[in-house]
This record gives structure tokens, sequence and C-alpha cells, in this order.
């Protein structure tokens, strides 16, 4: 019998090469030896990791294995499944969740702990020798009480074990159930087994289920697609357009409020859910930032953004989307109230890998729009035993609508820019595809403008100032009003520029009621005037104002005579009582209210962009990565081998106690729990005082040996990394 | 992308560019499905609805076609959620029938349990049911048939009325088209509404909505009720029926203030049907009086919400709604579907124009300045006074005047909202004043010396916006309305919309006071008009004081 640890150092680097591929946790950091990586193999989060990787069918196999005592054969675990079940070991074996020892299978020293102590409803194996022929003759009783626990799980309780009914009392009088207390009972695994036929599962789900749904026409699934593109880009600038004019205030706790939520809905036209997905992509790709007063606004990388022809821009957008472990669906549940867009609740840890997993299946299933029942029961094969199971149906729904709003698929169905973009491919065909920009629009007489396509930039930058949007999609249609019009000319328009710009974009005659609608605004603009000053100076004598106009001594107050009675200066009040004073006269302040300077501005955050840092999985380490791993892994084997051998040698002359590093340590340990040998350990108390212990150890659990002191003979809990060393007797 | 005349925008309108080749014929493709929205120059706007979309499952459609002529159509990619919007409304219609039983009398009848689990929970509709009969079927209370259908619409689940109607009382009706000739779009008006059973028609005003109504009758040939607005429309319809039908004189009764006369063939006033004595309607017996086969609500837009609720209860009884708008300020289009009934009919006014039936009308805006003591007074005004204040300004009557100076020999009319105002304007004319207390008498002595020729010129309150009948005006000049009614303006166009001896355009004109709210007020009943197509021409008063148009 050999250990898990000496199995990885028999292997070639083909079979290393495709561990590390499957497991990249292995090598992300790369491990200094072989000792290393098979700690770092058996340790239960990389398991609990690589399980969570395994299908139904795969996992249906390793949970046959697991019932198995070991060693045990191919044959065995073939017997208990499916003759198919062969090359799914050897999968298995490839991925490091069961090895070849060399007097059968084994499983890695920790794996039953992760998969649980009853695997698929399974109880323990019998201490005795049970004639199971006898269960064929069993009384109805027993029977129907052997029924509730045959499929799991194996625990029952009985009323109390001395009194228990017919049925149970025949079932343990022939040990076929076992007492655990006073009111538990259990069913050994030989009997659980016999009753289910020698199988070990109800159905052996050994195929994939089919995934049935619409098959969409492939010119169907790119055109949805283009558009779902171009609206996803028009969607993001006109989010970031409109805060860069009102900055949305971040909530206290981080994140977008519900009320700030619905506006952006209300302007973009789309539903909540939709709107918290383009906030979370904006955010995803720093293209806003939260400023230092919480207020979220467009960075500096919104410009440079725009500046990208439409496929880059979409592409920035997507890869984003791809790699990160937020999950927008979450805002505005009715049962997560408080989750908001932007805030700090979003990451889920397998977010991007049911994403990843989600698109992997529409990839397999080239213009399928499949429906969701037959989705989910397909996802639910592929990733059988997630941790957080619960949010795998929600989070793949999420990714397929989002899918759908990125434009990564079309109608449903993966398009060919969504696969080119998920196989890395080049993905400029979709400037080409987009809809070509029109670059006049059509005025009509009831006030409203229509650009028949998506607009050029600047003519549609120039337009959304004189204009309210009033309907969004291939087409745009705007609407012309007193209030339009009056913003325009607040951003410095005259009156006549509009009129001009309008007759020159649009293809149509201007219609009269709009002249006259920009002429009558535009005459009445600016009567009124606003500004900031510093301060004033009034006085009711005019002849005084006069002189103080004339006065060469207060010339450097750069004074402005706004009214006959009043005067204004940009320096502060104090500053112009001083050189009022200085030169004779006896101004007294006044108190004032001030005015305030309104108007739109497209700001930009002061801060640099922090974006969400990524939860969760590890992504595929290439191959070059991965042979340099290998070889960083084999040199610091033969030198971690000299040095142990030195140790030795030297611990031998010296006669101390063993001394292994702490993964060694662990190899040993778990290779001489297998072999059921006595050790030698070095122990630390807790002054660090090292004593010598012999023990028989017995399981490695939450990072303490549990063993057998032979000084005491109790079973005691050794913490890990107090053991200095270990050697066998 | 393909070159189609039609954008389908995320927000459900449709953009129809109608200078596309393949315009009429995609015009011809949506309207069953799509809601007419707006109508100018270049690019008409449709909307789909869910009313719209039921309205075709009723005409049987199905989803698939509707999606079929949507890509067919469509210049750039439709937004897919539009297409699962579109089969998901549609196909709510019709998994809840109302059928009439011969055991049970009127029953719910579904094929999807689960609506009919979901809906008969409902705290409206619980009282309207009878027993449970079967798994898919349960009794409804026979009187709640117009309930039932109302509250279920607004549930969302339509039900799709095959309970059918009574035949009501016989009574022979025929068209008499002696010297006279129905028209075509009249003639499918009356077969669409036939053929689906009750519902609305929505004509143009002077596009001869009376002889729909006749032409129903005709397909009836039944006793009939006729809901009008006032007395005035009762007589109007009265003498349509006697010229363009078989009916004589005794075969048709007046229900009003004046007289109660029920006979075979019955015109109402909605004033009188809502009148209530010692808190009840008193008059609402006239429903039950007569087996009628067929009723008839004229002008469907101002249906005042008593008699929606009496319409509730008369649901065995077939129902045409007619109408120029179905644009209701109140909101309520719903309850004219579910219990009127479906839009059968529907034309764009320039269509209308463009075959002659109407005349082409000229819409022109006339601003006149206030003079300083004028803009002092407004900017003074109290604010519920203001509109009051620079509608009713003394510029206004020298403009008017000059108008009817211009147009002389025109039939003209003046239309205005302020009683002291066309006061004024009446002793500043030197013509007759019709307003609300103006005897029925003398109105009617005073419209057949107007349509005869002997008047040229009136001055008419809101009483005359509705079905008068003045055959022969040709100008209108409007001076006040009530604020910013849109379909108070397109009444009033309507005034002088029919079609014109020699061909002659209509002309239409708005006086209104520039800088002042009576602009703004303008430009929102302006919408209406200007959707459909009519483009307002603006002036100033100098022009008009000058000669210039």
């Amino acid at each position: 019998m050999r250990s898990f640890s000496d199995y990885l150092r028999s292997v070639d680097d083909a079979a290393l090469l495709e561990l590390f591929s499957k497991r990249p946790d292995l090598v992300i950091p790369v491990p200094p030896d072989v000792a290393s990586l098979a700690v770092r193999a058996c340790s239960p989060p990389s398991l609990a990791r690589a399980i969570d990787s395994l299908n139904h069918w795969q996992f249906q196999v390793l949970e046959a294995a697991a019932a198995l005592n070991e060693p045990f054969s191919t044959k065995s675990v073939a017997a208990l499944t499916d003759k198919s079940s062969a090359s799914t070991l050897n999968y298995l074996i490839s991925i490091g969740l069961i090895y070849p020892s060399n007097d059968g299978m084994r499983l890695p020293s920790q794996l039953r702990d992760v998969l649980g102590i009853e695997p698929a409803g399974l109880g323990p194996a019998s201490m005795v020798k049970l004639k199971l022929v006898e269960l064929d003759d069993a009384p109805v009783d027993a029977k129907r009480a052997l029924e509730r626990l045959i499929w799991g799980p194996p625990r029952g309780s009985v009323g109390d074990i001395k009194n228990p009914g017919p049925g149970v009392a025949w079932l343990l009088e022939r040990k076929f159930l076992v007492p655990l207390d006073q009111r538990t009972v259990i069913l050994p695994r030989e009997v659980a087994l016999h009753c289910r036929g020698g199988k070990i599962h109800k159905e052996n789900f050994i195929n994939a289920p089919q995934l049935t749904g619409a098959v969409r026409d492939e010119k169907q699934i790119n055109l949805a697609s283009i558009a779902n593109i171009s609206t996803v880009l028009r969607w993001v600038e006109e989010l970031l357009n409109f805060w860069a004019q009102e900055p949305a205030d971040a909530l206290r706790a981080g994140g977008l409020g519900v009320r700030d939520l619905k506006i952006i809905a209300n302007h973009l036209g789309v539903d909540e859910s939709c709107t918290a997905f383009i906030t979370e992509l904006a955010y995803l790709t720093s293209l806003i930032s939260i400023d230092s007063d919480d207020r979220i606004m467009p960075s500096n990388k919104f410009d440079i953004w725009l500046m990208q022809t439409p496929a880059e821009r979409w592409r920035v957008l997507a890869s984003a989307w791809l790699i990160t472990s937020r999950a927008s669906g979450l805002v505005g549940r009715a049962e997560a109230k408080n989750v908001a867009a932007l805030g700090p609740e979003l990451d889920r840890v397998n977010a991007a890998r049911v994403r990843s997993l989600t698109l992997s299946i529409l990839k397999e299933n080239p213009g399928a729009a499949p429906d969701s029942a037959s989705f989910n029961s397909l996802l639910a094969w592929r990733a059988p035993v997630r941790r957080n199971s619960s949010m795998q149906e929600e989070l793949a729904s999420w990714s397929l609508r989002e899918a759908e709003w990125l434009g990564i698929t079309g109608q449903g169905a993966l398009s060919k820019y969504g696969l080119t973009f998920l196989d890395g491919g080049d993905t400029t065909l979709i400037n080409d595809d987009l809809p070509k920009t029109v670059d006049h629009i059509l005025i009509q007489s009831d006030n409203t403008a229509i650009a028949p396509g998506p607009l050029e930039h600047e003519v549609s930058q120039q337009l959304a100032i004189m204009a309210d949007i009033e309907s969004r999609g291939g087409a745009t249609v705007y609407r012309f009003s007193e209030a339009t019009i009056r913003r325009a000319l607040d951003h410095g328009k005259t009156g006549d520029e509009i009129k001009a710009f309008l007759i020159r974009t649009s293809k149509t005659p201007m219609p009269q009621p709009l002249e006259y609608l920009i002429a009558d605004v535009a005459k009445k603009h600016g009567k009124l005037r606003v500004g900031n000053t510093a301060c004033f100076l009034r006085c009711e004598d005019t002849a005084l104002i006069a002189q103080i106009m004339n006065d060469k001594k207060v010339e450097i107050l750069a004074l402005r005579r706004i009214a006959p009675e009043v005067i204004i200066s940009n320096h502060e009040a104090v500053d112009v009582m001083r050189v009022l004073r200085e030169a004779g006269y006896l101004p007294a302040a006044e108190s004032a209210n001030g005015l305030i300077l309104t108007g739109t501005r497209s700001s930009r955050a002061q801060t640099k962009p922090r974006p969400p840092r990524i939860v969760g999985e590890i992504e595929i380490p290439n191959i070059d990565m991965l042979n340099t791993a290998i070889r960083a892994i084999r040199t610091g084997e033969k030198s971690s081998h000299k040095q142990a051998h030195l140790r030795q040698v030297a611990n031998e002359a010296l006669g101390a106690l063993p001394r292994t590093t702490a993964n060694e340590t662990m190899d040993l340990v778990n290779k001489y729990i297998l072999e059921e040998k006595s050790l030698s350990i070095g122990y630390a108390d807790n002054n660090g005082a090292v004593t010598h212990r012999i023990i028989d150890p017995i399981r490695v659990s939450a990072g303490a040996l549990i063993a057998r002191d032979h000084a005491t003979g109790e079973v005691q809990s050794f913490r890990i990394p107090r053991i200095t060393g270990v050697a066998a007797l | 992308m393909t070159d189609g005349p039609l954008i389908v925008q995320s927000d459900k309108t449709l953009l129809l560019d109608i200078d596309h080749p393949l315009s009429t014929e995609c015009r011809r493709a949506i309207a069953p499905f799509a809601e007419l929205e707006r109508s100018p120059e270049h690019i008409h706007t449709y909307r789909l609805t869910p009313l719209g979309l039921w309205n075709a499952r009723a005409a049987g459609h199905d989803a698939e076609q509707v999606i079929d002529t949507l890509i067919k159509y469509s210049r750039y990619a439709v937004p897919h959620s539009i297409l699962i919007d579109v089969a998901e409304t549609m196909s709510r219609y019709g998994r809840l029938r109302l059928e009439a039983d011969p055991v049970h009398g009127l029953i719910l009848v579904t094929t999807d349990t689960a609506v009919l689990e979901e809906v008969i929970r409902a705290r409206k509709i619980v009282p309207l049911l009878g027993a449970r009969i079967d798994a898919q079927t349960i009794a409804v209370l026979p009187s709640q048939r117009g309930q039932i259908k109302q509250s279920l619409l607004r549930l969302g689940w339509p039900a799709e009325d095959f309970a059918g109607y009574v035949d009501g009382q016989a009574h022979a009706i025929d068209l008499v088209q002696s010297d006279w000739k129905i028209r075509p779009y009249q003639e499918l008006a009356a077969e669409g509404f036939w053929h689906g059973g009750s519902g609305v028609v929505v004509l143009p005003c002077g596009a001869g909505k009376t002889i729909v109504g006749a032409a129903a009758m005709a397909h009836a040939k039944a006793t009939t009720l006729i809901l009008v607005t006032n007395t005035i429309a009762a007589r109007q319809w009265r003498e349509e029926l006697l010229k363009r039908t078989t009916l004589n004189e005794d075969e048709i009764g007046e229900y009003s203030g004046a007289k109660k006369e029920i006979r075979p063939v019955t015109i109402a006033t909605y004033q009188v049907m809502t009148k209530k004595k010692n808190g009840v309607y008193a008059h609402l017996d006239l429903f039950d009086s007569y087996d009628w086969g067929l009723i008839i609500y004229d002008e469907v837009h101002l249906l005042p919400a008593p008699i929606f609720r009496f319409t509730a209860d008369i649901q065995s009884r077939r129902r045409l709604g007619l109408t120029a708008t179905l644009v209701r300020e109140d909101g309520m289009e719903g309850e004219v579907f579910s219990l009127i009934g479906p839009k059968r009919f529907d034309v764009p006014w320039k269509e209308i124009e463009s075959q002659g039936y109407i005349a082409p009308a000229e819409c022109i805006e006339v601003r006149v300045n206030l003079t300083e003591n004028e803009r002092l007074m407004y900017a003074t005004a109290e604010p519920e006074n203001r509109y009051r204040t620079c509608a009713t300004t003394r510029t206004k009557r020298d403009v008017v005047e000059a108008l009817v100076e211009k147009h002389k020999g025109e039939q003209i009319l003046v239309i205005g909202q302020y009683i002291d105002q066309l006061d004024e304007l009446s002793e500043a004319l030197g013509v007759p004043l019709i307003k609300g207390d103006t005897p029925i008498k003398e109105r009617e002595v005073l419209f057949n010396k107007f349509r005869t020729g002997e008047v040229t010129c009136l001055v008419v309150s809101k009483v005359a916006n509705f079905s008068i009948d003045l055959p022969d005006a040709t100008i209108a000049i409007q001076v006040s309305g009530a604020f910013g009614s849109r379909q108070e303006e397109a009444q009033r166009l309507g005034r002088i919309l029919r079609p014109k001896s020699d061909g002659r355009s209509a002309k239409f004109y708005s006086v209104i006071s520039r800088d002042t709210i009576d602009q703004d007020f303008a430009q929102n009943r302006q919408r209406f008009l200007a959707e459909q197509g009519y483009s307002y021409k603006i002036i100033d008063a100098d022009d008009v004081f000058q000669g210039k148009i």
C-alpha cells in the first residue's frame, strides 16, 4: 500500500498537467514539492472544490467508491453502479479524488470527511457477519421499518431502545439494525445495499438530460443579438450621461438607493432589475466612481470608453461581466430588501462559476433557446452538489437574462458575437454588423423629431440637449417643448443656432409651430439675469453711488454698477469694507441671502476608480504556467529529499526527537493512519516545551490529529501545528 | 437588417415611415392589432397595447401572425422582449370564456384551470359568481355579465364573451338610398361592428357617424335605443333617420327633458338618463321598457359614469359606440372596452380627407399681442383667473372682427367658452348668440336660418360643441376653450369638416394671446389634431389687420 503522495510521485508529467488544469488551485501558488502538493490536494477546501466540479454521474460513482471498503476494485464499483463507471473512475483518478495503490483503489485520506459520514445515505459497515438472506423473510413490520431507512438517512428514532416495536425488535435481534443511543438506531451499510438490490442509487444518472426549448434561426439570433448589443451600449452611455448631469448620492451603507434606481429606470425606460444590471456594468468597468463625498459619477474612463469603437466598448462591458463575482439579480428582490445596486452585498462566491457553466451549456447547444425547466435539470446534472446550491438556479436564470441584455445571446440562443467573444476571438465584426448610423432626423409638425436609426454621436448629443427622448429603440423619438428649448438656451445655444442646427439636420422642412416655439422661448430667455457675486454695495443716495464708481482709490475693487442703487464687487465683503473705509467712506455690513448658481455641469470624479474585487473562482492557468509549476515542484522535490535525508542522518546521530516539516508531517501522518502504525512524535505544549509521545494515529480532523496516546491509553487530539516531527516506530 | 417601413421600439411603439413604398401594405397589416396613436406628416406612431392585442385576438388573429408581421416589416431586429410580451399578452385572451348554458344560465369556462382558480379568488370577482359546476366551469350571475367582464379585464384575464345577444323585438328598418349612397368606409364600419357583436366605431367628425348608426340598425332590424348628448343632437338623429331609412315619424320617439316618448326607435339624452329624483335615477326603466335589439351610444368619449353602470347590466344587448376620438381625458378607455366593446373600426382622418369625404381644413393660430395694460392685468391676476383673463382680452375682439370681415359671405361660427366674452362679441359683430339658456325653439330657428344662409355668422358657446349639424359652415373662429382639452379642439374642428359643395377647404382659426398660458393650453389642445396630421400655421394678429393672409 502506498500513500497519495507516493502515488503523486509516481505519475508522469502528462498526468500532473491534467490534474493541474482541472484543479488549478493546486498550483496557485506553486507548491514547493510533491509532499506539499499532496497535502494541499487532500485538504478539505481543495477536495470540496474538486467535488463541486463533478457532474451528477461522476458524483454517483464517487459515492459508490466511498461506500466501499478500501482498497476496492473497478469491478466492485461497477457492481454497485453501472458498467460504464470504469471510464468515470479514470476521470476521478485524473483529478485526484481516487488513486490507485499497489493493492487496489484508495481514496485520499480526508475525502470521506468532505463527502460526509453517510455517503449516498448509507450507514457504517456492520461489525459482525450478517445473514442477509434472512431479510427476504422478514415480517411485515420489520420490512416497513426497513423501508424508511433504506434510501437514507440511515438513522431512525424509536421511542425507547429497550422496548421497540416487534418489527424493530426483530431487526435489532439479528443485528440488521444497530442501536446508537437510547432513541436512535442505524441501518448498517450491508443491509441497505442488500435492500437496494446491490446497487447504491435508485437510478444512475449516466447521461445528461436533454435540453428542450425553441430552436432559433441563426440569422434571427444574430439580428436580435446585434440589437441587444446596440441597446446595452446605449443604456450605459445614457446612464453615464445622466449621472454626469446629476450625480447620484450613494447610501451611507454603500450602494444606490431605491429611489435613484427608480429614477434611472424611468429615464432609461427599462425595469429595475435591468437598471441594476446596467449600473453594475458601469461599476465593474470603472466607468463610474464613487467619490469621497459619496457621489456617484462617471470617471475619466468613461471619456476613454466613448472614444473606442462599439466592438471595443462592448468587449469592455462583456469581459467585466463574465468574471465578476457580483450578482446584480439580487437587487430589489422582495426577500432581500436592502440589497442595493453598487452596494457591498452583491458578491456571491459561485456567481462566476454558474455564469460560465450557463454559457458553456449554451455553447454546447448552438441555436437552442432552452426552456427553463430543461435548462435547470441539465444544470442540476452538471453541477449537482453545490455548496450554496439554493442560489444556483437563480444565478443561472440571471446569467441567461443578463447574457440576453448584453447581446451575448439573441432570442435566448448564443449568437455568433457571443461565441466569438467567449472563444476570445476578434469581435470587430460587431462594428460592421451594427445598424448604420444616420446623420439626419425627421421633424414633424406635432413637435416631434424622429431619428430613423442610431444617430451619430455628435448629433445625438446635441439633440439630447434640445429635446426630450420620448421613445427609444432602433429609432429615437424626440419631443420639443418650451422646457427643452430653454434647456438648450441654458447650454449657451442661441435660438438661431438651434434653428440652424435643426434645419441642417432635418431631412424634412422645419414646421412653423416649432420655429415659433424656438423664437418665442429665445425671446423670453435671459430677460431675467442671475449671477454670482462676492458682495454688493447698496445705497439709496445715487449720488454717493456715482461718487464711489468714479473714485480712483477704490478702483482696485473692480466695481460694477448693475442698477442705479446697486454696485457689486467680486471681492470679499470684509476686503471691500476695508478699502472703502480707507478711502474715507462709512460702509455698514449687511447680511444677504445668497444666490445660487444653477445650471448643468458634466462632472467627473476626483478619485481613482476602485472597481469591486472578484471573489471566488480561480482562473485556469495556461499550459506554460502549468509546465513551469511542474518543473518547480520536481526541483523542490529533489532538494527536500536531500534535506530530509540530512535531517534523518542528523537525528539518528543525535538520537533526538523526530523533526519533519509541516507538510512532511501531514503527509506522514496520513500515510501512517492508513498503515495503522504507531508513531513517535514530538509535541509542543502551551509553553513551547517539546515532549516525546508514542501514539496510534486514528484520523485527522479539523487541523488536529486524533490519536491514542500510549502513555495514558486515552484518545487525545494533537494540534498539527504543534507536532514538531513524526517518525514511524 | 432589412429595409422595412416599420421600426419597433422597445417601449412598444411602432414607427411607420409613410414615405416608404411598403407603408400602405404595412399599415393594413398592423392595423388589426396596433392602436394608431398619432399620424403626423412623415412617421406615424402606433402602439402595442393589451387592449389592441386582445382586439386582434377577438378578430381571429393569433400571436404568431402578429409576430410574423412585426418581423416582416421591421427595419431593425424586433426586441425579443416585445415578441415574448405579444405572445404572452395574446395568450391571456380567451382562456376564460363566458358562455350561455342551457342548465346553468351564464357560465365562465376555462381551458386553464389555474387561471380560473386565480380569478375566482379575486376579491372583486367573488360576489359575481354562482355555484362551481366542475373544475373548468363556474356559474356567473346573469345580471353581472358586464361587471365580471370589467373586473376580469382589470385582472388582466379578459373573458371572451360567447354568451350571445338577445335579438330584441324585431322591427323592420332598411336604408333608403335613393338620393345618396352609403360610403364604403361607413359600410365597412357597420359590418365590422355587426360581425364583432358589440363595439366602438371611431370616425372623424363630419364623416357621417349617424349613417353608420343607421346602417347598424338596418343590420339589426330590431328596436333600437339611441343615447345622445343633448336634445339638439336628438332632433338631428331623428331627421337623419327619417331621411336615410324606412322609418317614419311615428316610429321614432324622443326621450328628453321636454318629451317622454317611447317608440320602437327611441332617442334619449344622457342628461335625462342621469337625472336623479330623490336620490335615484328616475329614468332607468327606459332600458327595460322595450326588448331593445340594439343600443347606440353617440359620442362615447363623453359617456357619463352612471351610464357605464347601467351598461354593465345590459350586456346581453348589442351595443354600438360612436365617437371621433377615443381619447378620454378621464382615462376610462378600459371601461369602454369591457362594457361597450372593443374598437371595431378606425381610420386616420387624413385618409378620409384624401378620399374626399371630409373637407380639407387649414388650421391657423392667430397670435395677438396684449396691450401693456392687459399684460399687467394678466400678470397680477389670481392663478385661477389667469386663463380667463388672457383668453378674453379686448384685443381678441378686434382680430375676430377683422377675420369675420375678411370672410364675409362665408358661413362663420365664432366659438368660445366665456359667456360675457361671447355677449360682447355678439354685440360687436351684430350677430346672434346661442348659449346654454337659449330656448331650444330659438336655437332651432337660428340653426335653420344659418343653414339656409339667411344668417351667415353665429356666435356659439360650448353648447354647440357636439352634434350640431351645420352643413355649410366653412370658417370657425375659436376665441377661448375649456383649458387644454384636446377632444374639444377636435370636436370644434369637426364642425367645419363636412365636405363643401364647391370643394373649398375649411379654415379653423384659433385666436391666442401671445406669451400667456393661453398659448400653452393651445399647444396642448392642438396635440390631438397635430397627431392626426393637421399642421397649424401661426400668424400674427398684425398680418390679419394688414390683410396679409
